[in-house]
This record gives structure tokens, C-alpha cells and sequence, in this order.
């Protein structure tokens, strides 16, 4: 039997490895990309067995943005400006993007818990709902998005998951990347040489700096 | 469609092959920045480039590819979720002693936001020039008390035109189409039968 990593596609061959998939111990990991044995799936079961429960989401009033997304729209236009040379307008557009951030409330109690709630619902229902309606309309951009942002949101999951289960030790002495371009999460001394799930090369990763490395 | 030469200075090796095609000197500066002045646009320092790193940009881009509602609003939905997560975790950062979870929390903010950022293009945000963009910007002129967006979006609009409405109104042909037909101010500069883009519109 072949198991495939949902995050980089990496496979891991039984009869090549000659382990059976299920021996390996809790804490293996994905070689390529260290996704966590529970999203791997079996080759020949459907991958849609990641069971994906489907609710039609309520379309959202248009007209009301938050301010968190206001700024992240805003830093996206100042990345657009960047890349058309546009400097100038890149920094305004910087300059709103910091001024929605501050005007953006704190959570209240703040933890962990929340933060997997909102990627299991990403993943359970506003993906799923995303990529049907890319689908159907032949929307190749918003499938390519929907791609990268469910592998990405797998990783931050699991990660978010372990750090529940069984505290933070797993991070000392190794450093935490994200990809700049996709923002995929890695944990390593080093960054992958290339991205598992957006394929740019290891310098466009970012070290998330502060803490005891 | 008029073009001019950008160098990316990362990518750029010192070969010095654009100094010796550009035929109006725009490549050789003291700041490594080509001289939009000078330049023509003729692309032959891109080509001769041995490290891929001049491209040509136009000096007006075209519409984005257009977005159906359906997933501008189901990318709206997910780019919410993803800020809440980005908050979340923020605030944890700041709050907690562990440090491995603060740099765990900075991380799942940063990728939360990339994931948004990402998502909001394929919403419609892709391009600053986009109608969807302009009247995002134009909404913060109403409120002129809160000073930094009022102040940056009215320079931003000053130097950013649209790019996919019609500044004045008129009669139209499309080339595509044939069809003959009016568009008012601040259409949606399209062909109203078969969607062919502006470029393929003549004003009559
Ligand atoms: S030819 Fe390319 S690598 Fe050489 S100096 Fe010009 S931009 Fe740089
Ligand atoms: S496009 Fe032509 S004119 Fe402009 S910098 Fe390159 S070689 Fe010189
Ligand atoms: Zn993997
Ligand atoms: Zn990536």
C-alpha cells in the first residue's frame, strides 16, 4: 500500500520503506515537507475522505469589511506597487495598511483553541464552498488559491494541534519558517531547498525570529 | 502598448551587457536604476541580460481577468476567518512567556496574512488600477476626519488611474464583435455583447 502527503505529495511506498505505514511511530513526519503522519492518505481511498463536511455558507454582506482585512488588502496593493515599481504608492499603501491594523480590535481571550477552530472551519466549509464555485465557473486563479491555502492551512492545523497536545518543547532548539509566497509554515534548521507547496526556492523564506534559538 | 525597462538589482549581475546594447545610455546609472527618461522601450537590454534580471513593464496594464461575484464573496468569507486567526495569534504572541509559542503564533499571523493577501487578489484586489480597488479608495474620502486614509487615498487615486472604466462616455465599436453601442462616464469599458476588453474598442 502507497500513503500520499496531502500537503507536498510526497509518497511513502510499504513495500519499498518495508514498514508498514501504521507501525511508524506517532511523531514521524513527512521527509519532504514534515507534515504529521495523520495527513497522509491512503493511495487508493478517495482523498476526499478527509472528510470535508459541506455547508453552503451565507453570502456575506459585501460592504462590510473589517478592518483586519482592510489592512490586508491594502498590504497586498502595496506588495501590487512593489512589483509595478510603483514606490511611492507602494509606501501609502503600506502607510493604510499599518493604520487598519492598529484600528483593528483584540481578541478577547485570546488562545490557541479559537485559532484551530477558525482553520478546522476553514478547511471544513470555506474551502470546500471556494473551490465548487471556482470550479464551476473555470476560475483557474481561485483554484490555484484554493490549493495552496487548504495545504497551508493542513500544516498550520497540525501544527497548531501538537502545540495542544503536547506543549511547545517540540520547537526548542530549531527555528520556524514561512514561505513569503504562499505561507507555507516549516519547522527546521534550515529551509526546505524548494517551497513543497508553491515550488519557490529556499531564499524566499522568512525566519519567524524572537525566543530561545 | 508603451513599455519601458526596470532592473531587478537582486538578479543582476554586473555584466554589464545592457551598458553596451542600450542604444540611449538609460541603462548606465549611478543608482543602478534604469532611466525611464531615456528609455524607449525597445527590450534589447532584456534580451542581451545574461541573468534574466531587466523586464519590461507597460505604462498601462491591462484589466484583470474578471471576477465573478460568487468567488469575490466566498473569498471574502475566508479572508475574515483568516484575519480573526491573525489577530489571535498576534495577541498571544504579545501575551505569552513562551517563547516557542510566540514565535509559533507569529508565524500562523504571518501565514494567515499571506494566505489573505493571496486570496483577496483572486478576489479582485489583484491590481491597484482595478475599479474594485479605486472605489475601496474613494470610500475613505468620506470620511475626512480620519486623516491618514482620506490623505493616502487621495494620492493614490491622483497617481493611479482605473483602469477598466471608461473616463468619459461616448459611443463605441467593437472590433471583435462589430456590435456599435453608448457607454456613459465610469462605465465598465467592455463590449456589452461579447465582453471583449477595452483594446479591442474604438470610440466613435
Ligand atoms: S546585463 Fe543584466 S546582469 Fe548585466 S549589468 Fe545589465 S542588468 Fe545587470
Ligand atoms: S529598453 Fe532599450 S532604451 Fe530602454 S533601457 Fe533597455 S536597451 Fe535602453
Ligand atoms: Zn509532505
Ligand atoms: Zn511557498
Amino acid at each position: 500500500m502507497k500513503y500520499v502527503c496531502s500537503v507536498c505529495g510526497y509518497v511513502y511506498d510499504e513495500e519499498v520503506e518495508g514498514v508498514p505505514f501504521s507501525e511508524l511511530p506517532d511523531d514521524w513526519a513527512c521527509p519532504m515537507c514534515k507534515a504529521p503522519k495523520s495527513l497522509f492518505f491512503a493511495e487508493d481511498s478517495e482523498k476526499d475522505d478527509v472528510k470535508t463536511e459541506h455547508i453552503d455558507v451565507i453570502d456575506e454582506d459585501m460592504t462590510e469589511i473589517p478592518p483586519l482585512v482592510l489592512s490586508q488588502i491594502f498590504s497586498n496593493l502595496a506588495r501590487g506597487c512593489e512589483k509595478q515599481y510603483k514606490e511611492n504608492e507602494s509606501k501609502l499603501f503600506t502607510e493604510l495598511s499599518e493604520y487598519y491594523r492598529k484600528a483593528s480590535g483584540n481578541i478577547e481571550n485570546p488562545s490557541t483553541t479559537v485559532i484551530a477552530e477558525k482553520l478546522s472551519e476553514d478547511l471544513s466549509s470555506l474551502y470546500p464552498t471556494l473551490r465548487e464555485r471556482s470550479e464551476m465557473l473555470k476560475d483557474r486563479g481561485a483554484l490555484r488559491v484554493t490549493v495552496w491555502g487548504e495545504k497551508v492551512t493542513r500544516m498550520a492545523l497540525s501544527l497548531v494541534d501538537r502545540y495542544e497536545k503536547e506543549g511547545s518543547s517540540f520547537l526548542d532548539n530549531t527555528k520556524i519558517w514561512v514561505c513569503s509566497i504562499c505561507g507555507f509554515i516549516y519547522i527546521g534548521d534550515t529551509p526546505p531547498a524548494i517551497c513543497p507547496v508553491c515550488k519557490v526556492p529556499d531564499w524566499k523564506f522568512e525566519c519567524i525570529e524572537g525566543g530561545n534559538v | 502598448m508603451k513599455k519601458f525597462a526596470v532592473r531587478n538589482i537582486r538578479l543582476c549581475t554586473k555584466d554589464c551587457l545592457c551598458l553596451y546594447v542600450c542604444p540611449t545610455g538609460a541603462t548606465d546609472t549611478e543608482n543602478s536604476i534604469i532611466d525611464i527618461d531615456k528609455c524607449t522601450g525597445c527590450g534589447d537590454c532584456a534580451a542581451a541580460c545574461p541573468s534574466g534580471a531587466i523586464s519590461l513593464v507597460p505604462y498601462d496594464y491591462p484589466p484583470q481577468q474578471k471576477k465573478s461575484e460568487r468567488v469575490c464573496s466566498a473569498v471574502m468569507n475566508l479572508a475574515k476567518n483568516k484575519a480573526a486567526e491573525e489577530r489571535t495569534a498576534e495577541n498571544i504572541a504579545s501575551e505569552t512567556d513562551d517563547k516557542n509559542l510566540a514565535r509559533l503564533m507569529k508565524a500562523v499571523a504571518r501565514s494567515s496574512r499571506l494566505v489573505s493577501e493571496d486570496l483577496l487578489r483572486e478576489g479582485g484586489y489583484m491590481l491597484p488600477q482595478s475599479s474594485i480597488s479605486q472605489d475601496l479608495l474613494a470610500s475613505l474620502l468620506e470620511n475626512p476626519s480620519a486623516f491618514i486614509p482620506a490623505e493616502n487615498a487621495r494620492k493614490i487615486l491622483e497617481s493611479i488611474k482605473c483602469n477598466d472604466r471608461v473616463e468619459k462616455g461616448g459611443k463605441f465599436r467593437c472590433s471583435v464583435c462589430f456590435h456599435e453601442f453608448e457607454l456613459e462616464d465610469g462605465d465598465e469599458h467592455i463590449c456589452p455583447m461579447c465582453h471583449s476588453s477595452k483594446d479591442k474598442l474604438e470610440r466613435l
